[in-house]
This record gives structure tokens, sequence and C-alpha cells, in this order.
């Protein structure tokens, strides 16, 4: 191809150039020393709306708008680089030809010649506008990203593969009372409890494109301890590669005040459920013992009568002490919020302490069937007991006229169900669906808050376990609370 | 011919049996107890009962509605509920008194006197 130009004769070749430059998309100007133009091409005509013969031989204050050669320094540009041979390279101007929209060129000016001759200098301009709208419209819209991530009222951060913090929003700041600048490039998981290894967190989620969700306390500047629910996903790069995370959290404290609040009510009403069932367990020690001093007050009491009298009012006190002590327990407001190691054997033993007497009063055949070993889970004991015992009292409320209360445990490596099972009234297939919602009640009124397994699903999800339900009208009910295993190495 | 027996206690608490015979007795009759509500219908059919103390809830059936069945079999024949579950002026039991369900009621802890007012 290169030997065939070779042959060529000179219009040949002029008119090979011309076609060469008519095809290149970038507008080119030819100048000579007097800055007329020598030659254009077709890119520029359009671009300038010109015709040829308006343009070749013109200087360049007629071609270009004076608006443009004021502005820049195209004029001295191009004498500098006949004069000094001075290349221009990617400068930007604006140039608006009448009666089209604004442009905008990146233009470079180079000489042509032989030795140390400059004989012409060509002006090339590469039409940016769309470039330079994509990139105005990606910086706005990154603007707008920034402004809408620090306008948030969420802790927003983002992290490397490595967990290491690349971004934290004013609301973390607020928070946390870090600066960005104090956390930058430190580990997200210093600033959170509980994380025993976030690594291997993230790890997970690198293996896969899902959101995840936990609740871990953010650790502020003053060592206070916020809880904080994280949802955390991957960010990948085009080439759906994880490069990174993002997290956003979002603070629990005025939540768990409710929660608290909530929970203590739901208490007061669970007391009331069960104030008749412990009226009849507690009264009836009482008249054991009221009648055996009344006894003892009569005259000339045989001894072993009398000795009786003070066994049987001995065995009854001790009764009522330990149904009090029971109750005590259960009203008195929970301060622990620290997940402990928790045997649920216990907790749920003390639950159907609670309910015995309710049950007793109502005909109510407890069943349970525990494991031999201890079966032990993180968490909250007083918090599990209320969701026992609501699971219970529910049932215990299901049997009006009787029937059987079993709870049994299933073992399994990494967890543990409960079932809580009743022969009771079953749920309304018309309800299933609203069992969990707050106020949702089919007691009658003054006897149900409709808070009790609105809690339970709140307690449950807190300690990252699952509650199932199964019912059929008129035959009962089935609630499984499946909670993690404490696992041997925590 | 029934068989003469003066009061019959049922309380599923042995200890609330134990208190009541021993009260009963005091007063000079004789006392027959039961822990549960199955097999006071047939004994009243047997016996000739003065009253009949009974608690409200027992582990076979509710006081009230033994109190029930008993006033159908023998409508003459008192019942005395005695109970730490209701309250004196509760609804059911003002319903109960009214309706000549239950001759009195007595709340637990009682007096020895609150029984044998009832004699």
């Amino acid at each position: 191809m290169l030997t065939d130009i070779q042959c060529l004769t000179l219009p040949d070749k002029m008119q090979l150039y011309s076609i060469l430059l008519d095809a290149i998309p970038s507008s080119i100007l030819v100048l000579d020393e007097s800055l007329r133009i020598v030659s254009v091409n077709r890119n520029f005509l359009e671009k300038s709306q010109r015709l040829m013969r308006d343009t070749i031989s013109r200087r360049l204050e007629e071609v270009f708008p004076a608006v443009i050669l004021e502005h820049t320094s195209i004029k001295k540009q191009v004498y500098d680089c006949f004069e000094k041979k001075r290349v221009v390279r990617g400068h930007r101007m604006t140039y608006r030809a009448p009666g089209i929209p604004i442009r905008t060129y990146y233009y470079s000016i180079l000489p042509i010649g032989e030795d140390e001759s400059v004989r012409l200098v060509v002006l090339l301009m590469e039409d940016v506008t769309e470039q330079v709208r994509l990139s105005e419209e990606v910086r706005r819209m990154e603007r707008h990203l920034a402004s809408v991530v620090e306008s948030a009222q969420d802790i927003v951060l983002s992290t490397d593969l490595s967990g290491r913090i690349l971004t934290w929003n004013s609301a973390a700041e607020k928070l946390s009372g870090f600066k960005f600048n104090e956390v930058k490039g430190h580990c997200w998981s210093e600033f959170c409890s509980q994380v025993a290894n976030i690594k291997g967190f993230l790890g997970q989620i690198c293996s896969g494109s899902d959101v995840h969700t936990a609740e871990w306390e953010l650790i502020t500047k003053e060592n206070q301890m916020i809880p904080v629910s994280w949802v955390v996903s991957p960010m990948m790069d085009d080439y759906r590669k994880v490069v990174g995370f993002v997290a956003v959290g979002r603070d629990l404290t005025e939540q768990r005040k409710l929660e608290y609040q909530l929970r203590q009510s739901q208490k007061i009403a669970a007391l009331g459920v069960m104030a008749g069932g412990i009226a009849h367990e507690i009264r009836n020690p009482l008249a054991i013992c009221s009648s055996a001093a009344q006894f003892l007050q009569e005259e000339s009491l045989p001894t072993p009568f009398a000795r009786e009298c003070a066994d049987k009012i001995q065995v009854s006190i001790e009764k009522i002490s330990s149904i009090i002590e029971n109750l005590l327990r259960f009203s008195r407001p929970t301060t622990a919020s620290e997940m402990v190691s928790v045997d649920l054997i216990k907790v749920v033993q003390e639950a159907l302490t609670l309910i015995a007497s309710h049950a007793k009063v109502q005909n109510i055949c407890v069943n349970s069937q525990f494991p031999k070993q201890r079966v032990l889970v993180n968490g909250v004991a007083s918090l599990l007991q209320q969701v026992f015992l609501n699971l219970c009292l529910n049932a215990v409320n299901a049997m009006p006229n009787g029937g059987a209360l079993t709870v049994s445990f299933f073992l399994y490596s990494d967890c543990v169900e409960v079932q809580v099972e009743d022969t009771g009234v079953g749920i309304n297939p018309k309800d299933f669906d609203k069992i969990f919602d707050p106020f949702h009640t089919t007691s009658p009124i003054g006897k149900g808050t409709g808070l009790g397994l609105t809690i339970c699903y709140s307690i449950i999800k807190q300690h990252f376990g699952h509650i199932l339900v199964e019912s059929y009208l008129n035959r009962g009910s089935k609630f499984t609370i499946k909670l993690p295993l404490q696992q041997k190495d925590s | 011919m029934l068989k003469k027996a003066d009061y019959l206690v049922v309380d599923d608490e042995p200890d609330i049996c134990w208190v009541m015979k021993r009260i009963l007795s005091s007063a000079g009759g004789s006392v027959v107890t039961l822990q549960t509500g199955g097999e006071v219908l047939s004994l009243i059919k047997s016996h000739a009962f003065g009253r009949v103390f009974m608690d409200a809830k027992l582990p076979d059936i509710e006081g009230l509605e033994l109190a029930r069945q008993v006033h159908k079999l023998v409508p003459s024949l008192q019942v005395v509920l005695v109970s730490g579950y209701y309250y004196k002026d509760d609804p059911t039991i003002q319903q109960a008194l009214s309706a000549g369900l239950i001759y009195d009621f007595i709340a637990k802890p009682f007096t020895h006197n609150d029984i044998l007012k009832m004699l």
C-alpha cells in the first residue's frame, strides 16, 4: 500500500491527502506564517458552519469568532509555534458558531516543517462537548450521591476488602464522635463491639452478593456502646468483582427504649392474667396457716397436734414465699442487656413454675421433657424467660376448659428447638398472618394487650433465632423457638 | 334409704381438707372429704349431707359447674363455695348467689367462725 502511494502523481497525492483530512473526526486548520488558512478539513467546516471558499486564504481572525481569540491565547500560541517551535497540547476552549449550541474543544498547535524552520502550523481541535457533558453529569451525580450520604440520618460507611474504612459520613461522625480523619484506614471492627471476627463476616459476604444484616454496638469516642442495626452489602466493580463493602447503620437506642417499655407493660399485663391463678395458689397456704394458727389458740391442745399445726404453717409459708419470689423475679425491670451464657432448661423451668398455678386452676396438665445435659445459648435470661412465659400463658389461655401443655426440647449440632404445644382452641386461619402484629389480640377486652407475641418475636430476633407456628382450629397450636447454641469456643 | 352424713368437703389441697375436717368435727358433725369432683354426684345420691363445702377450682371440674350439677340432682342440698380464686363481691359469685346455685361464699383464708356460721 505504501509503495502504491509513492507511485502516485502529485494531484493524486493531494486528493488522497484531502480525503484523509476529511476522514479525520477532528477539526484541522493549517495556517501559514501570516496566520492565513491554507488547508481545512470537512469536520471544521461542518462545526463552524462555513464553506471551503469562505475559509481558505482567510485570516484566522476572520474564521474564528473574535470572542474566542480575545479569551484564549490561540493567536499568540500560533505565533510562538512559528517562532519558537512551541507545541501546545490539549488546551481547552469553548466555541459557539452562530445558530448552534456551545461546543467544547481540546486544541493542540503543532508545527510542520523541516530542520529548524516552521513553515506551517496545524491547529487541531477535538470536539469533547459530549465527554465534558458526561463527565459533568457524573460529577453532578457524585455530588448528589455525596450529599445524599451526607444528609442521611443513618451511618453510611464503606470499607475495602479487608474492612478498612474508606468513607464515613456525617451521621457516623455525629453518632460515634470520631471525625473521618480519625477513622480513615482503621478497621471497621475497631469501632464495633461483639465482633469477634469481622473479617470472617465480610468473607462470608464476599462469597455472594447477598445483603447481610447484623446488630452490633458502636463504640463511641467516650467509650459508650450504642446499639446499631447494620445492613452490609458488597461493593462491586464493573466486572462484578467485590472490591469492598458498604455498611448502613441505624441507631437503635430509641427503639430499644420503646421495646423496653413495651416489655415492661406486657409483664404487667401478664401478671394481670396470672393474678387469678396466683391468688388461688397463695390463698390456699394462707388459709392453712390461718387455720393452724386458730387451732393453736385453742385451750389445752394436744402437743402432737400443736406440732402438726406448726409444721403446716412452716410448709405453707415456704410455698407462699417461693411463689412471691418467682413473681418478683419476673416483674422486676431487666437491667441486663449483655448477652451471657444462659441455660435454656433453667429459663423454661422458671417460666413453667410461674404459670403452674394458672395452669392448675384451669385443669391443665403440664408435661415437659428436658435433655439431661445443659442447653447453653447466648442470651439475656430474663428476656428469654419472658418469651417462654408468654408462650405458656397463651397456651394456658387457649385451653379454658382444660387440656395439656407440652414443652419439648430438640437438640441439633448447632441449634436447639423448644416446642410449646397446647391442645386448645387453635388460631383462626384468618388471624394467622396477624398474630405477631402489635395490639392484635383475640382475648376479651382487658384480658390481653396484643403485645405478647410481638415482644416474643422481637426478643427471639435479638437472639438470632426464629419463631415458627403451627395451628389447627379447635385442635391446638404449636410454637417452636429455634435458637443457635453457644459455640464451644465462644 | 340414704346414709346419714353431715358434711362433705371437696378440695384438692389435702391440708385444707385436714383443716375443714377438724373444724366441722369440732362442731359435732361427721365429715367426708374428697379431692376431686368426680365422686361427688354418686356420693350425694347415696348419702344425706347437710352441707357441701367445695373449692372453686377442682382438678377435674369447675366448682361452680359442680354446684350446678349438685343443685340439679339434690336441690335441697346447700353448697358453700370456699375459694381463694374469687372474692365476695365478684360478679360471678354474686350471680351464683342470686341464682341460688350456692348457699354462700367464703373467701380463703377464713376464720373458723366463718365456717361454723354456715352450719
